[in-house]
């Protein structure tokens, strides 16, 4: 993937005007110092797999959508979300670089980015 | 000066399918065997909890402990039902316990019970994700499967776990279930059945999962004073620890443990006053057979890595150094939500009184460890032989 595309992948989070604390969201209040002045950013989509499955009995509501797969990423921006991630290579495991390359429903999805 | 509470009384109904049995019936079959074995008078029991996740969207009954209290003919006692997902019952079980050391009463009542089979697979599965934070991990389309899919892939990696490690767990628990005359689906299998069985939530497959139950468990809890000699064998309550973990997935500092669990463990030795090695018998929170090894080094058995040894060498089977799930466990004996912490309590007791179709020989102290929802919820207890 160019240099230029991964620059301009971003992810949606809450930061703490307070604290500083980053935070996936949504939530009303700081989970560190419980401050309401929580402002949405944008911090770069780059992370590392933490671990991925996939859904082969999805929940009622994504039915349709299965089979799916669903990761933990931890953003370089320090902070773990729990996201989808598409068409993963069958070698893929924990450790992996990934990026956001778009949303679903508000959720991120992610994609294993080349070696 | 706080009461010690045994307890003095247990029923249960068998897990699985129970087609024309609705849930009041199930718990009131539980509470009344439990009620006779403890020679109480009924007006002396003081407290009812009940525990239950998901009555109200599956079976259209709320309000179970006031109308299961009724059926039983109690007083008119605070009837309250508590829920904590799959940890409901244990927290039943402690809020019972605290009402009697507490002095609010001299006899409590506990009752677990879930009625589930009679729905769609559907409903059941939007029902069980009502226990996941759906503001964040909900929106996401995990499952419950789901995450214990990606504890197993980051363990593998981490500790070198093997498909045979974790088949070793299923075939100890279903074998275990075949002993057990209330548990769902006892069955010996082979690692080849297992492995050929299909994916759920890779590299979860259909025998690594529990099944869908119904069922029922009780428990009389009373003060000293009230133990009868010539009743049921009493068996004390020495802890009961109840903690809250990270709401979501994200908030977990790992996938292959939960704080939840290690936090109760410790509060529950603390307040018992035994060591880890003292146990001799265990019922954990098998939801999924990657989480029989994740609890067990979360509950402080065993180094980290090391939980996925122990089924294969056999320690944890009966008459290994530690048994774990002599009744099955939720893989076999099956998960009737609600029900579970309870039926985990029900089995131990059996055990310290020396009574179980699948005996732990001279077993002293036996815990129990019931998680609920993404590791939001959980309870430790410890119990002991009543001359131990
Ligand atoms: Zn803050």
């Amino acid at each position: 993937m160019p240099k230029r595309e991964i620059e301009d992948c971003q992810i949606n989070v809450l930061h703490c005007e307070n604290c500083g604390t980053l935070d996936p969201g949504p939530r009303s209040l700081c989970p560190k110092c419980h401050s309401a002045e929580l402002a949405e950013i944008a911090v770069p989509g780059a992370g590392t797999l933490l671990s991925w499955t996939t859904i082969r009995r999805p929940p009622t509501a994504f039915r349709e959508e299965g089979p799916y797969h669903i990761a933990v990423v931890d953003l370089d921006a320090k902070l773990r979300v729990t996201a989808r991630l598409t068409a993963p290579s069958p070698g893929i495991a924990p450790g992996a670089r990934v990026l956001c390359v778009g949303t679903r429903n508000d959720v991120p999805v992610f994609q294993e980015i080349d070696a | 000066m706080t009461q010690r509470v045994s307890i003095v009384g247990i029923g249960s109904t068998r897990f699985g399918p129970q087609p024309g049995k609705g849930i009041v019936q199930l718990a009131v079959e539980a509470a009344e065997a439990a009620i006779r074995e403890s020679g109480i008078e009924r007006e002396r029991i003081g407290a009812l909890y009940f525990g239950n996740f998901i009555s109200g969207p599956l079976t259209g009954q709320e309000v179970l402990a006031g109308i299961v209290a009724d059926h039983l003919g109690l007083a008119n006692i605070p009837c309250t039902k508590v829920e904590g997902a799959c940890a409901s019952g244990g927290i039943a079980f402690r809020h019972a316990k605290l009402a009697v050391e507490s002095r609010q009463c001299d006899a409590a009542l506990v009752v677990g019970a879930e009625k589930m089979t009679q729905a769609s697979t559907e409903m059941i599965t939007a029902a069980l994700n009502c226990a996941m934070d759906n503001l964040s991990d909900g929106v996401s389309g995990l499952t419950f499967p789901g995450l214990f899919g990606m504890a197993w892939r980051l363990y593998e990696q981490r500790y070198g776990l093997t498909r045979a490690q974790v088949s070793a767990v299923v075939r100890k628990n279903k074998a275990n279930g075949l002993l057990n005359p209330l548990a769902q689906m006892g069955r010996y299998l082979t690692d080849d059945e297992i492995e050929q069985s299909p994916f759920i939530c890779d590299p979860m497959r259909l025998f690594d999962c529990c099944p869908t139950s119904d069922g029922a468990a009780a428990l009389v809890l009373a003060a000293d004073e009230l133990i009868e000699t010539g009743g049921a064998v009493p068996v004390r309550v020495l802890a009961s620890a109840q903690t809250r973990g990270a709401a979501r997935i994200a908030g977990h500092s790992d996938l292959c443990s939960f704080d939840a669990t290690v936090a109760a463990a410790h509060l529950a030795f603390k307040e018992a006053g035994i060591d880890r090695s003292d146990i001799d018998v265990v019922e954990l929170h098998d939801c999924f057979s990657i989480a029989e090894i994740l609890d067990s080094e979360d509950l402080g058995f065993m180094p980290r890595g090391h939980g996925a040894h122990w089924a294969k060498e056999g320690r944890t089977a009966v008459g290994g150094d530690l048994p774990i799930n002599p009744s099955g466990g939720l893989l076999a004996k099956g998960h009737p939500v609600g029900a579970t912490g309870v039926g985990q309590i029900y089995e131990t007791v059996l055990q310290l009184r020396g009574d179980h179709q699948n005996l732990v020989k001279d077993a002293a102290f036996g815990l129990t460890h019931n998680l609920g929802g993404t590791g939001v919820a959980c309870t430790v207890n410890i119990l002991g032989r009543y001359d131990a």
